[in-house]
């Protein structure tokens, strides 16, 4: 079975280093489109995040039954079967989100994140591996989202999560343009933010192997 | 000969700053400055002075962020944020006090995400003013489409101005029906716009001095406006728009002090006739298309071209095969070639 350890390296990954948002520039139409308000961006995250649990496991379940040459079009099906389940589950009991979605639901089957997921963990690792990257990945995804629906919502719309904060709205953070520029901005940041912690964790990490000495050109010439 | 030392390149100077230039600049748009704010009033004074202070706080605080030090800021400080502020503001209407916001943050928005996040002054991809007033016009629809204000003197007593600008007017009506003389337009009396934009002999002065100074060559507004003027002609089957279209809206000063920017316009002259044309012939269309005033959008949408402008056409070196020749040679490299497939095809059957 799988150990802490291995669904902690999982979690980050899904989270932070791979985040499919912020790190690998996946899945943006629906991060451009949805992303008016933070209600939206939870909706779509979420539903992908259904998604890629049940079709990463199932990928991972089949992987050795699969023929490589037609990986695509099983992992498609596969993919497309969920969100089938899903369309009919929303529709019946969450309509107005199943409104709110709209195109960009029956969209998440093309989702490039979920056939990323499926190419390159899920038909690699065993079962409940995947099935958690499926979960931290989608909730990465959900993450970014709805950080980006957030900051949306307040400058263009003067709300957030539906209540009305207060009566100044930028209309340009609801616009599309908006959407492009808070997204690069969002990309920038976050990656500022996470490389300096990343290069901290590298150098403490270098401390403990090595005491506190510090590493100088001439050492490392030598 | 050992004593003769040549100097890296560029060995023609001249004594020319940004800061010389962007100051000329400034003196130029000083007329439509004052014949702002003397039909507009306080309200054309508290804009300018809010969009120029954004501009040049942004830079700034933008410059002290990345650790220079004041003295350095002030001795690299060109004036090109306070071109920049100036130029947004005058590009936006009159507002009304409460809306202080409105040209704080688009200077804000104009410096600080279409100038420095770029790298700063010369290295912007689209005019920063432009970008401020198509924030300031996307986010703030009400104010700035409704916002428009009597001016404080001028003959206003025909319906057709009340409503909106003279351009939407004569683009919805007939020109009978628009109720602004020629001569009106020209002078900005009674006249509804945009603080620096209404009074087109303060702007024609300013380009004169441009000119003069030679900051800006004449031929490029002239052709922007000549073809926008003429493409409104053909649009509307009558000579009668030629001025009509060429002396309302924003045309003038964005011809004059916008679309010429030396960082966003193309740097040949080939490319330039490309640009300035095609910039005429996009405002006209998407004037009747639109509209609204789209002065500020078509030189926006142009500036993104102006990189593929300057990769295609190119200056030919002196001493480069001329063009006629260089078309013959082609064609006979293509006959060449075309013979060759033929010989080919030939053996194979």
């Amino acid at each position: 079975m799988i150990k802490p350890q291995e669904i902690r390296k999982i979690g980050v990954d899904g989270l932070l280093r791979n985040n499919p948002t912020f790190r690998l520039v996946l899945g943006t139409c629906p991060t451009l489109a949805l992303t008016t308000a933070a209600m939206n961006g939870i909706g779509m995250g979420l539903a992908v995040t259904f998604v890629l649990i049940f079709s990463n496991a199932i990928i991972s379940a089949l992987r050795k039954v699969i023929p490589n040459e037609v990986r695509i079009p099983a992992f498609v099906l596969i993919i497309a079967t969920f969100v089938t389940l899903l369309r009919m589950l929303l529709d019946k009991f969450i309509p107005s989100l199943y409104e709110s979605m709209g195109v960009y639901l029956p969209l998440i089957v093309v989702n490039c994140i979920i056939l990323g997921r499926a190419e390159s963990f899920a038909s690699k690792n065993p079962v409940v591996h995947s099935a958690f990257d499926g979960l931290f990945t989608g909730l990465g995804f959900t993450l970014a989202l709805t950080l980006m629906g957030a900051i949306r919502e307040i400058l263009g719309a003067g709300a957030i999560f539906g209540v009305t904060l207060w009566d100044f709205r930028i209309e340009f953070f609801s616009s599309s343009a908006g959407a492009f520029f808070v997204y690069g901005i969002s990309i920038a940041l976050f990656n500022f933010v996470y490389t300096k912690v990343e290069s901290r964790m590298h150098k403490r990490k270098f401390e403990k192997l090595y005491g506190h000495q510090e590493l100088t050109v001439q050492e490392e010439a030598k | 000969m050992s004593d003769i030392i040549v100097s890296a390149s560029p060995h023609v100077r001249k004594k020319r700053t940004t800061r010389g230039i962007m100051l000329d600049v400034l003196i130029a748009l000083l007329p439509a400055t004052v014949a702002g704010l003397v039909f507009f009033g306080a309200r054309a004074a508290v804009t300018i002075v809010l969009s120029v202070f954004g501009a040049v706080a942004t830079e700034w605080v933008w410059l002290l962020c990345k650790k220079t030090s004041i003295k350095a800021i002030a001795r690299q400080f060109d004036l090109t944020s306070v071109v920049t502020g100036l130029l947004l503001a005058l590009t936006l209407p009159p507002l009304d006090y409460k809306y202080f916001y409105i040209p704080l943050l688009s200077s804000i928005f104009a410096v600080g995400v279409a100038k420095m996040l770029f790298g700063g002054t010369g290295k912007n991809i689209v005019n920063p003013a432009i970008a401020g007033r198509v924030f300031a016009f996307i986010s703030f629809q009400s104010p700035m489409v409704s916002g428009w204000m009597r001016p404080l003197f001028g003959s206003v007593d025909s319906v057709a101005v009340s409503s909106a600008t003279p351009l939407t007017s004569m683009l919805g009506d007939s020109i009978g029906a628009m109720g602004v003389s020629n001569l009106d337009l020209l002078l900005g009396t009674g006249v509804m716009g945009c603080i620096g934009e209404t009074c087109k002999i303060a702007l024609l002065v300013g380009f004169v001095y441009l000119v003069v100074r030679r900051v800006v060559k004449w031929q490029w507004p002239v052709i922007y406006v000549a073809v926008c003027g003429l493409i409104s002609c053909a649009m509307g089957k009558s000579m009668n728009y030629f001025l009509p279209s060429v002396l309302s809206g924003g045309l003038l000063l964005g011809a004059i002090f916008m679309a010429t920017d030396y960082v966003t316009s193309p740097n040949n002259k080939w490319a330039c006739y490309v640009y300035y044309v095609l910039l005429g012939v996009v405002t006209a269309l998407l004037r009747f298309g639109t509209k609204i005033e789209v002065v500020s959008f078509a030189i926006l949408l142009l500036n993104l071209i102006v990189p593929l402008l300057n990769m295609w056409i190119r200056p030919r070196p002196f001493g480069a095969t001329p063009i006629p020749q260089l078309i013959k040679q082609k064609c006979a490299d293509l006959k060449a070639k075309l013979g060759k497939k033929k010989q080919k095809e030939g053996e194979q059957q």
